[in-house]
């Protein structure tokens, strides 16, 4: 049995129980998933007790048959695109001028994990779009495969794909201006 | 290098090629050492990626969903019971005027006085009557009660 629907279906009964299992499972990797798109930990967090509490009222619509992350990954997408709509409108694919070097780093995901052997990859990760911190985060930190990627974001398997590659070479280039002599290169 | 062989060497990578175009790639690969190596890059990329340090959520933010969710649900098992009482309440009352209606005619129609020969005076049924009432605001206190308990539960 998958523990995601017997927990989904107590859940729906209305047993705490269920939402305790849930969260088990899937907070840690539905709070970095946030944490990557939105870029503010604050606002993370917000997003994050907004989407469990949106997932409380609408179980019954969760279907089932399906799995349950990439329902829960699509909630709380529509969530965090709409703040970032509100807050941003003028574009999800601009991208985020990082710090000048040396600076002071407002973005605390950034801050935490330059700490980190990998902090120039995260300095560089946080400084792309919103769009394209989402699919690298989904395939490659929620390791969701490309049709589930797709499912999550709403899109046909080609549109997911192109995404990918965009956000991947984008990376990539930056990666190559800020640190030419790295691996990536 | 085309764009689209970057393109496919950086997918392969990601592991986003389906099984016959990822056979594809690896069998140029092992003829071109010019995109071996562009693909190493890619793969050295990814990897890294996956590797990022993962932020978790604090325990203070986890314990206030919870919370806030269970309060959702408290809400929602409340709403739910006061329907039911109500729809209960409803349904008595619509009963018991049905019923009264009937023992009005009874005690007081040509029906009254086929019954009396047969089941007793009037007074009686009367007392039934009265009785029924009694009865029916009794479940009434005790539903209201045991709301007033809910609520006060939960608040």
């Amino acid at each position: 049995m998958d523990p995601d629907r017997d927990d989904a279906a107590r859940l729906r009964r209305g047993d705490p129980a269920g939402l305790a299992g849930l969260m088990g499972r899937h907070q840690d990797r539905l709070f970095r998933y946030l944490l990557r798109l939105l870029g503010e930990e604050t606002v993370a967090e917000d997003a994050f007790q907004q989407t469990w509490l949106r997932v409380a009222e609408r179980i019954g619509r969760y279907d089932a048959a399906r799995p349950f992350g990439p329902w829960l990954f699509a909630v709380a997408r529509n969530l965090a695109l709409d703040h970032l709509r509100r807050h941003r409108p003028e574009s999800l694919d601009e991208i985020d001028e990082p710090e000048a070097p040396g600076g002071v780093d407002t973005d605390p995901l950034a801050h935490a994990v330059a700490r980190q052997q990998s902090a120039r990859l995260s300095d560089v990760v946080a400084g792309l779009a919103p769009r394209d911190r989402e699919v690298l985060s989904l395939r490659f930190e929620e390791d969701l495969a490309l049709s589930q990627l797709a499912e999550t974001l709403g899109v046909p398997m080609p549109t997911a794909k192109a995404r990918l590659y965009r956000a991947l070479a984008r990376l990539r280039e930056r990666l190559l201006a800020t640190a030419p002599a790295e691996a990536w290169r | 290098m085309s764009a689209h062989v970057t393109e496919l060497l950086a997918l392969a990578a990601a592991g986003a090629l389906d099984p016959e175009e990822a056979a594809r790639v690896e069998a140029h690969l092992r003829d071109c050492a010019a995109c071996a190596s562009e693909a190493g890059a890619w793969r050295s990329l990814v990897e890294r990626l996956g590797g990022m340090p993962a932020p978790r959520p604090s325990r203070a933010l986890v314990a206030r969903a919870v919370e806030a969710v269970e309060g959702l649900l408290a809400e929602r098992r409340e709403s739910a019971w006061n329907r039911a009482a109500l729809a209960f309440l409803v349904a008595f009352a619509w009963t018991m005027a049905v019923v009264s209606w009937l023992l009005v005619d009874l005690l007081t129609g040509e029906l009254a006085l086929r019954i009396e020969r047969s089941f007793g005076p009037p007074a009686a049924w009367y007392a039934a009557y009265l009785v029924t009432g009694w009865f029916s605001a009794a479940v009434a206190a005790v539903l209201l009660g045991r709301r007033r308990q809910e609520e006060g539960r939960i608040t």
